[in-house]
């Protein structure tokens, strides 16, 4: 009986992981990149498989979320997490996920900055592992501006780039922008110029709305002045890819996880693409910030957390495979062992022989600290709409259109807006 | 029937009239039995749900936590909005193209019926998914077919996708794509059952064909009208994939409806009590549709 | 009279026949792009003749998700849910139509309000009583049980069986057939043409279904074709080629068949319409 039962169970719940394999929720460059510690993994753990799936960013979270909010089912071995999507699923979910340290977790706190801790832990509990931070930087192809007559390198505040995109939007006939926005469908620019001028949505504890602060009502202007020079085009992050590759786009403001995502999608462009590093908002002003970064997290539903945790610790805190996930699919390791790493001082044929590593990774140590909340999707959905309407015109000022941003984020969080 | 059971001995009429007294229970059974399961249940629960906050663990009971955000939330106002526009934009010049292309289809004069039949009515059989797909290609800005038409004939490209009314206009235009062809499938089964002796008598008292369209059709299909209003409706207050695949709900939440903003509330945010209060209001919106339905064309229907 | 015919029948062609294009446009553009590579598909001026990508872009379709799974699965759910399911509502209508019993008429107001109920109101507790409390995400069963309860079906087997005459039954009766047995035997197969049309309805909505399997399906080998399509509209690396094959593919078998049986298409539709 007790057979037939199983037989039915195997028949009917498809996709019935066996015991040996582990099955790893991610998106994008993380695919590959995670795929190539898989080797080293199988040296420790023979016979074990390892399944990386690329759900999508969005799914990934809807997904996860899904699972734990029904009790934890169908929930993959080991889950990426966006660091600042992290803490509704400790908040609302708190046993969805291993606590790390009953693997043996702590041992892994020394190896990594705090800040990248603050928001993948809770109490005592230790729910994730750092992987990649994301210090933006400006990408751009060398081939584009110099055919504009831009000189990259000179370029050091956001009027110098409103003025290199109209210059290049002249050249091309605006065939050729130098930017792209996700201009009502993402408020990442928002949040990368927030956290340049040392603003987010909420304060660092999370009790109390901040998105109307000066640092964010500046990033709000500087946006809307960017968008109003015409230099650059509304897309998001499909269209972006498209653009760039079809030679429609001059450059692209990200965290330095697109690195990867430019050499996967346009290996024949090698060697014409630059990176310069985030305008200031004035000459001498911050050219740092972040966005996006994630970490790995083990569903308490994983029948083999053990495996799992080895898995996680052989592809994070292994210096070997972060440094080839670096070379190979640009993502920004934060293993602070790696901080000196010789490696990260050559050149990259890719990036015509620029050092870019010791460009981005140089910016880090200027970024402004921020913590994602519980609270970050509420607070994201109400700023990609106020962002849209204030850049088509609809406030009658920047601190107009955070004021109202502030006390809807109030409103859905329950929080109150800062003084 | 009495003579029948007459000729009967005793015995077997009480046992089959025994049988015949329980059959209709059982042939329900299946049905009301999947039915409290999977949707009164569900619906129950989901009612208490709106009662709950949900937003902390554990959850409490707190009557006008969701309620009370309803009212004062505008971003369900704007989705409100959205779907009371595309209500009261889209529903009425689909059904008028609907009602249009079925007098075509039941005109004489046309020939190559089959042809034009497969063409409005063949974008039914497509899944919302595969052209959700497709038009977001079509639509594209920069690289879309539509766009290259428009200025091909000289006017200008349209950001479709990245301004509002556009995005408004593009599902709008997909939607319409989407339900005329069935629209005017239900119309047409409505016209032909329209007496031709009307439009005979018509024709002898020198009406032309305007004044037929509007003295006899129009009134006579007018029940047929409501209830492909009703259904439309309903469809529209439930409009999700459009919006969600095609304009992501943007820009901004230009095309927000209320079903996309259930979904972000329920499964992006877990706010599982705010969402119950949304959806209640999407189901009273559609049964107070439906009962004017009931109370224009008549339950004659129902209880024929 | 008959030039003035003439006349209004060219007219009326001219009028219609644009607009006929303009509706199979998105169509032949669907399939035509199946066969672009992906740089053609989004490329100012946008390429309007078939390529020869059609493999490439197989293989792309193929290379997130295995996706003749999703059409298994899709098959395999559409036709279980449909002759089930109209087993189901035949058996309802049938009860409605031809018995009287007491709460007919309450139940059957029920079946009718249920059809103005957006699903939405029933997803969450659905989500938490299939996922949870049966454990039955990613199966089959989690995307059949929760419609089989299908109002529209009951509705319109009702009205359909209306039309059968009390007589026949009442013969059959006489002769000592059970409930039972005159339903299988006499009322199934005099109804054949309505089951058919309720069939193809039932059959395409759980085809073209996303809401509910997109919630309840995370694992890739449980998706059906809509969810695998959805998933790569929103993957980072979107292969429009690929996404084009998955929808011709979901797609022209329906085309073929609605060519085909046009007729329960249409009696399917008009299934809810008064018809008086």
């Amino acid at each position: 009986m007790k057979k037939l039962l199983l037989a039915l169970a195997a028949l009917t719940a498809f996709g019935f992981a066996s015991a040996q394999t582990l099955t790893v929720w991610v998106w994008d460059i993380n695919k590959p990149a995670l795929e190539s510690t898989i080797d080293s993994f199988q040296e420790m753990h023979p016979g074990v498989e390892v399944v990386v799936e690329d759900l999508g960013n969005q799914n990934v979270y809807d997904r996860g979320l899904a699972g734990c909010a029904a009790g934890g089912f169908d929930m993959p071995d080991v889950y990426l997490v966006e660091n600042n999507e992290a803490e509704v699923f400790w908040a609302q979910f708190p046993d969805c996920f291993t606590d790390l340290t009953t693997l043996g977790g702590e041992e892994l706190l020394p190896l990594f900055p705090d800040f990248k801790w603050s928001e993948l832990t809770a109490g005592d509990a230790i729910y994730a592992v750092p992987f990649d931070s994301g210090p933006t930087a400006m990408f751009y192809r060398r081939d584009l501006y110099e055919q504009a007559g831009v000189d990259a390198t000179a370029i050091e505040t956001w009027d110098d780039y409103i003025a290199a995109g109209v210059a290049i939007n002249e050249t091309f006939d605006g065939n050729v922008k130098v930017g792209m926005m996700g201009k009502g469908s993402d408020d990442e620019w928002f949040r990368m110029l927030a956290n340049q001028a040392g603003c987010f949505y909420f304060d660092q504890a999370a009790t109390e709305v901040t998105v109307n602060q000066p640092g964010c009502v500046q990033a709000m202007e500087t946006m809307k002045d960017v968008w109003d020079s015409g230099a650059i085009r509304a897309g998001g992050w499909v269209e972006q890819i498209q653009s760039f590759q079809n030679d429609e786009l001059a450059s692209a403001f990200f965290g330095s996880w697109y690195t990867g995502t430019i050499q996967a999608e346009a290996p024949d462009q090698a060697g014409q693409w630059g990176v310069y590093l985030t305008p200031a908002f004035e000459e001498g002003g911050v050219r740092a910030s972040n966005l996006g970064g994630s970490a790995l997290a083990i569903p308490a539903s994983s029948d083999n957390p053990e495996l799992a945790y080895d898995f996680v610790v052989n592809a994070l805190a292994d210096e070997d495979n972060q440094l080839n996930i670096l070379n190979n699919y640009g993502l920004t390791p934060s293993l602070l062992s790696l901080g000196n790493a010789p490696e990260l001082s050559e050149g990259v044929d890719y990036w015509g022989g620029q050092a870019i590593w010791e460009d981005i990774l140089g910016t880090l140590g200027d970024v402004p600290a921020v913590s994602g909340t519980r609270y970050f999707q509420e607070a994201r959905n109400v700023m990609i709409v106020v962002v849209n309407d204030y850049l088509d015109g609809n406030y009658d000022s920047a601190q107009a259109a955070l004021d109202d941003a502030a006390s809807q984020i109030a409103a859905s969080t329950g929080l109150p807006v800062a003084d | 029937m009495s003579s029948q059971a007459h000729a009967s001995p005793p015995t077997t009429r009480r046992r089959r009239s025994t049988g015949r007294r329980l059959a209709p229970y059982f042939f329900v059974a299946p049905f009301f039995l999947l039915f409290a399961i999977f949707w009164v249940y569900p619906i129950a629960y989901s009612f208490v749900l709106s009662f709950i906050n949900t937003r902390q663990r554990p959850w409490t009971f707190d009557w006008d936590f969701n309620w009370g955000r309803l009212i004062q939330d505008d971003f369900f106002w704007n989705a409100l909005g959205n779907t009371m526009i595309i209500l009261a934009v889209q529903v009425p010049l689909m059904l008028a193209l609907a009602t249009l292309l079925a007098v075509a289809f039941n005109s004489e004069l046309l020939k190559l019926k089959g042809f034009y039949r497969f063409a409005f009515f063949a974008p039914l059989v497509l899944g919302a998914v595969p052209y959700s797909a497709v038009f977001r290609l079509v639509f594209n800005e920069q690289y879309g077919v539509l766009n290259y038409a428009l200025e091909s004939i000289g006017l200008g490209a349209v950001p479709w996708l990245y301004e509002s009314t556009p995005a408004l206009i593009t599902i709008m235009i997909a939607m319409t794509w989407r339900w005329t062809g069935y629209n005017a499938v239900i119309l047409l089964s409505g016209l032909q059952s329209i007496p031709l002796a009307l439009y005979e008598a018509a024709r002898i008292d020198g009406a032309g064909p305007f004044q037929q369209f509007f003295k006899i059709t129009i009134p006579m299909l007018r029940p047929v009208l409501l209830f492909t209003f009703v259904l439309s409706t309903i469809g529209t207050l439930q409009l999700f994939t459009e919006p969600w695949l095609i304009t992501t709900t943007g820009p901004g939440n230009a095309t927000e409806t209320l079903v996309t903003y259930l979904y972000k509330q329920g499964f992006r945010s877990f706010n599982f009590g705010y969402a119950s209060a949304i959806a209640y209001t999407v189901a009273l919106i559609a049964v107070i549709f439906s009962l004017l339905q009931i109370r224009l064309v008549g339950g004659r229907e129902v209880e024929r | 009279m008959r030039r003035d015919r003439l006349i209004r029948s060219i007219v009326l062609h001219a009028l219609l026949t644009p607009l006929a294009l303009l509706f199979l446009a998105p169509i032949v553009w669907m399939i035509v792009a199946a066969t672009l590579p992906n740089n053609e598909i989004l490329a100012a001026p946008p390429t309007l003749t078939p390529g020869n990508a059609l493999p490439q872009n197989w293989a792309d379709l193929n290379d997130d998700l295995n996706f003749i799974r999703a059409v298994t699965n899709s098959v395999a759910i559409s036709a279980i849910f449909t002759s089930v399911g109209v087993l189901i509502a035949a058996m309802s209508g049938y009860a409605f139509a031809k018995f009287r019993f007491a709460g007919r008429a309450l139940l059957f107001t029920v079946v009718i309000g249920a059809l103005t109920i957006p699903f939405e109101v029933r997803a969450i507790p659905q989500y938490l009583l299939v996922a949870r409390d049966l454990g039955l995400s990613n199966t089959w069963w989690a995307i059949i049980l929760p419609w089989l309860a299908y109002p529209l079906g009951v509705f319109f087997m009702r009205q359909n069986m209306l039309s059968i005459q009390t007589e026949l039954l009442e013969a059959a009766r006489i002769d000592g057939a059970s409930e039972g047995r005159i339903f299988v035997q006499i009322v199934l197969p005099i109804m054949r043409p309505a089951l058919a049309a309720v069939a193809l309805v039932m059959f395409l909505f759980q085809w073209n279904d996303y809401f509910w399997p997109l919630l309840i399906l995370t694992d890739k080998d449980a998706y059906t074709i809509p969810v695998a399509l959805g998933t790569l509209v929103g993957l980072t690396r979107v292969s429009w080629g690929g996404i084009m094959v998955g929808t011709a593919i979901a797609t022209i078998p329906f085309l073929l068949l609605f060519l085909w049986l046009q007729r329960f298409f249409i009696a399917g539709i008009t299934a809810g319409a008064v018809k008086d």
